[in-house]
């Protein structure tokens, strides 16, 4: 008799799961079409001739997609030579800001250390100031120590939490909710604090190092200002300044800056998808009941 | 004995390793970050134009912008209006979205990715979107609403050309990049411990309870940090206004970090930008005190309890 | 631990490569000259290639140039003349040249001309931008490209309604009519085609106000807008398509111009009010209607023929650090790039219109439009420089004429209301320059 109910249980609820799976999913693609859209967008502006764009939004979708507007956006620039310059810069920029982001968040999230919760708020504080108001004083300073037409501005300041306020408070955080046990145990076995920062914190964290790798790509790989203001060899320009190129005073060749847009997008899409694979994987370790 | 020793020692060095493991940061703001921002200070005590050397006016550009100046208040207004209403907004329809992903179904990759879209996709192409839906006229969004207006008799709806809605549509057209702060909440959902799940499903929990008891306290640690951040980040609101609806209709979306800019930009008075810019900071940085109150009602993990 | 040290490495080698810069040792003299168009833009090749033929044609200076896209060029060369680390020679705004004159951040091209006598014919450059150009009786800088305003018609539209190129209107009152003859409305009342518009394309009130003799500043750099002239043109701007409503417009107007797409290029509007780059987009569009220009039309009463026209300027930056090899070279390239060649062939390969007008004449024999174009040229002028309002123009006057439009406010308040901030403006800006 049991066995019946508990059969007929299992199975209603097993149904009751998949109508929910259904509703999901119906909800999920409602949802998606309004997210996407923009790219959508994106993608039928670049597949346009230069007579259907001056047709405005009347031409919806292009009559004869020019897929080679892709083909001309990448000839018409050193696209490759910008590439190359975007990847130095993005790669160390990304490693700095974590490094330094890191060490920061574990002395304000797990240290005691005298005057942390002034510092801490000082922090916040850089993030008020606009960056307009920033931007020339910081530009006679690095006239005056010499690293103007470099590639140093754009990258010695990720190194030392440059920028970094977002990710620093964002991690601090993640590390203090790791529980007190596992530090607590650690230290009792005799580990200093560089030993539970790099085998306990660094491990526990990575959804959140992750999020902070693929903002900070994203940020440093779209960023145009700061190469525009701080490069003055056209050499070492990045993609996202390069693609300006595009826009004159007139209007500008919008489908081949669209087509560009959306080839410069692909890294970072495409990186998103394999973080966020790491949101999935659940928690490494089960918790510990005190 | 060795133990006790070991743990006291550490505690002693816990001054030095704390500032240790700050200083690269430290340096940097104190080394990169101190001259401009003392610079930016003073030049609010000045009138500079960026071409010839300032010259110092004391305290005149203070004094202009708070009592003989008609758009920094109206700028201030709507920027105060933008935060109290996108920031709560925001942080609901985040979570939501976080909710809504957080499920392993199959092909949830590809809806977050789609979900993240508007992240990564140029502003410049946001803007004609929003303009191709939120267009009074021949917009998407009016056309779907139509049987709606005609059955109520209304005018349709100004959207962004309504003085009195245009700021709440710019915050609609916010919530696209809701993504940014999805990411988040998704990130802090992977450390929750599966076993509070695991227990509580034993004890017959639902949907619901699952949610209220275990997740979303669980989750106040990120919550809180979009709080702030979201407070720091929505004073500044400019972008948007600025391609879109160029502080109009009436200037009702000319938000103070826009007129900020074109003081600066077009006025060329930097003088006066700056100082427009130490008000606004000293402003944000009384009300994240404020908000930095609510961290007792977080709960994090790590901590006690 | 070890993972940490090999990265680190890593991160220290990177540095190194890219820190070392190479230095290409040459014994020429580096001329920077920045300009507007950077690779990838359509007038990059014939940029480039000028710079190429002057470079080959002697090895005394090598001239290195750098092209930003026009939005990002006004950033970068503020930040660069703030912080006196200008280029040897790039371009400009000629309507504030006086500000960057007196600060002190240009060298004076009237003693250059001086000192090389022959090198620059003044008189093939139009006096009205020159006299932008003045400060203190010398020049500071010369007009490189020069702009108009015109009035732009569809041969075609005309045509359907039976019009001819005799019916293009040239005065207000003429512009009314043929205007009402060209609208085209569909059953459900939206706006398929609009005759003209006050508003569309680069009308300005402002340019409006100039065909009336009137302004928006006196000559003390007062502000004006008092009179019940001023009335009666806002009125006539708003009141030019009154049957329609402002939404109606505003959304045919939306419909249209996005973004760089032009409603008369793209065939919805008969007439328009355009600057002469409208000709160049027309034509590298390959849209191929039937179309001419001609003066903008003026008051039926002691009405003058004026449009706003501007123009670049180029200039020489002085960064203070008394560099006169760089600025002997940045002369020659100066005097070059002003010549009547190069003067040409910039227009040839890149559709502007160039300051020089011998160049000019020859660049437009058999383009009937360019011609047309290039004499309304003549009748340009540029509007007046406001310290206190640099742009009265636009961020200062634009809220205003917009809620005069839409009806929120009446003609006579918008004017008085944009009146006042002008004043507190001004007021505000002359408190801060005492010292």
């Amino acid at each position: 008799m049991s066995e019946v109910i508990v059969k007929t249980r299992y199975h209603s609820r097993k149904l009751r799961t998949r109508i929910v799976h259904i509703i999901l999913h119906i909800v999920l693609v409602l949802c998606s079409f309004v997210f996407v859209f923009p790219f959508l967008w994106m993608l039928f502006t670049a597949l346009k001739t230069p007579a259907e764009l001056l047709q405005g939004i009347r031409v919806f979708l292009p009559q004869d997609p020019q897929w080679s507007n892709f083909i001309e956006a990448i000839t018409k620039i050193p696209f490759f030579m910008y590439l190359k310059n975007s990847l130095i810069i993005v790669v160390l920029v990304v490693f700095g800001t974590v490094m330094s982001a890191t060490t920061a968040a574990y002395a304000f999230a797990k240290l005691r250390w005298k005057g942390r919760d002034r510092w801490f708020i000082v922090m916040l504080a850089t993030m008020m100031l606009p960056i307009q108001v920033i931007l020339i004083p910081t530009y006679v300073l690095y006239a005056k120590i010499g690293w103007l037409g470099t590639r140093l501005p754009l990258i010695v300041p990720a190194f030392f939490g440059g920028g970094a306020a977002f990710y620093i408070f964002l991690l601090r955080q993640f590390f203090k909710g790791i529980p007190k046990e596992l530090t607590e145990s650690a230290i009792i076995d005799g580990a200093n604090h560089f030993q539970i920062f790099l085998k306990i914190m660094l491990p526990l964290s990575k959804p959140a190092i992750m999020t902070v790798a693929l903002f900070t790509f994203m940020g440093t790989w779209n960023d145009y200002f700061g190469p525009l203001i701080f490069l003055s060899n056209p050499d070492h320009w990045t993609l996202a300044l390069g693609l300006r190129a595009f826009q004159t005073q007139y209007g500008g060749q919008y489908n081949l800056m669209m087509a560009a847009s959306i080839l410069i997008m692909l890294p970072t899409l495409i990186l998103f998808f394999f973080a966020q694979k790491t949101f999935i994987e659940g928690i490494k370790f089960t918790g510990i009941k005190g | 004995m060795s133990k006790t020793s070991s743990v006291k020692k550490l505690k002693k060095q816990e001054n030095l390793v704390g500032y240790l493991f700050a200083s690269p940061w430290l340096l940097g703001l104190i080394v990169l970050g101190l001259f401009p921002i003392l610079l930016s200070f003073y030049f609010s005590f000045t009138n500079y134009n960026m071409i010839s050397a300032p010259t110092f006016v004391g305290f005149e550009n203070y004094r202009i912008l708070l009592t003989n100046d008609n758009l920094f208040w109206k700028s201030m207004y709507n920027t105060v209006y933008h935060v109290v209403i996108a920031v709560p907004l925001g942080i609901f329809v985040g979570i939501s979205l976080a909710l809504l992903l957080n499920n392993k179904i199959r092909g949830i990759s590809v809806y977050r990715t789609m979900f993240y879209l508007p992240n990564v996709v140029s502003i410049v192409a946001m803007t004609l979107l929003w303009m191709w839906l939120f267009q009074p006229n021949f917009g998407l969004i009016n056309q779907l609403l139509k049987p709606l207006y005609n059955l109520f008799h209304m005018e349709p709806i100004g959207w962004y050309l309504d003085q009195n809605l245009s700021k709440l549509t710019l915050i609609l057209m916010g919530l696209w990049t809701a993504g940014g702060s999805m990411v988040i909440y998704l990130a802090q959902m992977q450390d929750i411990p599966t076993t509070l799940y695991e227990s509580a499903e034993i004890d017959g929990a639902g949907w619901w309870q699952k949610t209220f008891h275990i997740t979303l306290p669980l989750m106040t640690p990120s919550i809180f940090f979009n709080f702030i951040m979201g407070l720091i980040g929505s004073f500044q609101v400019f972008t948007i206004a600025y391609i879109m609806t160029n502080g109009g209709p009436s200037r009702s979306t000319y938000y103070y970090a826009y007129y900020l800019f074109d003081k600066m930009m077009i006025d060329k008075a930097m003088g006066m930008a700056s100082a427009m810019a130490w008000i606004l900071l000293v402003i944000v940085l009384v009300v994240t005190i404020l908000a930095l109150r609510l961290n007792k009602y977080v709960f994090y993990l790590g901590e006690e309890a | 631990m070890k993972k940490i040290l090999l990265s680190m490495l890593l991160v220290l080698a990177a540095f190194s490569a890219f820190g070392c810069e190479a230095k290409t040792e040459t014994e020429a003299i580096t001329i920077d000259f920045w300009h507007m168009s950077p690779v990838g833009s359509e007038s990059y090749a014939a940029t480039k290639a000028i710079i190429n033929s002057f470079n080959d044609s002697q090895d005394r200076y090598f001239i290195k140039g750098t092209g930003f896209s026009f939005w990002d060029y006004w950033d970068k060369i503020a930040v660069a003349i703030s912080s006196r680390t200008a280029p040897d020679i790039g371009l400009s705004t000629i309507d504030d040249v006086v500000t960057r004159a007196e600060a002190g951040v240009l060298y004076n091209i009237t003693d250059l001309i001086a000192a090389d006598p022959g090198s620059i014919d003044l008189g093939e450059l139009y006096q009205s931008q020159l006299d932008f150009a003045t400060y203190d009786g010398d020049l500071y800088a010369l007009p490189f490209t020069a702009t108009c305003r015109v009035l732009y018609y569809n041969l075609d539209m005309f045509e359907t309604v039976g019009l001819t190129e005799d019916d293009v209107p040239h005065t207000w009152s003429e512009l009314y009519t043929v205007a009402k003859q060209l609208d085209v409305v569909n059953d459900q009342g939206e706006i398929q085609q609009l005759g003209f518009d006050p508003t569309y394309g680069n009308a300005t009130y402002h340019g409006w106000l100039w065909e009336a003799g009137l302004d928006f500043f006196d000559e003390d750099l007062n502000p004006t807008l008092n009179t019940q002239e001023y009335v009666d043109i806002l009125n006539w701007i708003i009141d030019f398509n009154g049957e329609y409503s402002r939404s109606q417009l505003t959304a045919f107007g939306d419909a249209n111009t996005m973004l760089g797409i032009n409603p008369f290029a793209g065939e919805r509007v008969a007439m328009m009010v355009e600057t002469d780059g409208l000709y160049q987009t027309i034509k590298n569009s390959g849209a191929d209607f039937n179309y001419g220009v001609t003066y903008i039309p003026i008051p039926d009463d002691n009405g003058i023929r004026v449009n706003w026209g501007s123009g670049f300027s180029i200039e020489m930056y002085d960064n203070g650090k008394g560099e006169d090899d760089q600025k002997q070279g940045a002369w020659e390239f100066y005097k070059y790039l002003m010549s009547y060649d190069v003067q040409m062939e910039l227009s040839t390969a890149n559709g502007w219109i160039m300051a020089h007008k011998g160049a000019m004449q020859t660049v437009s024999v058999g383009d009937p439009i360019l011609t047309r174009l290039i004499e309304e040229v003549q009748y340009a002028r540029d509007k007046v420089y406001v310290p206190y309002a640099p742009s009265w123009h636009g961020n200062d006057w634009q809220p205003y004429y917009n809620n005069a439009l839409t009806g929120e406010m009446t003609a006579a308040e918008a004017l008085a209301a944009a009146r006042e901030n002008y004043l507190q403006k001004k007021a505000n800006w002359e408190a801060t320059h005492q010292g």
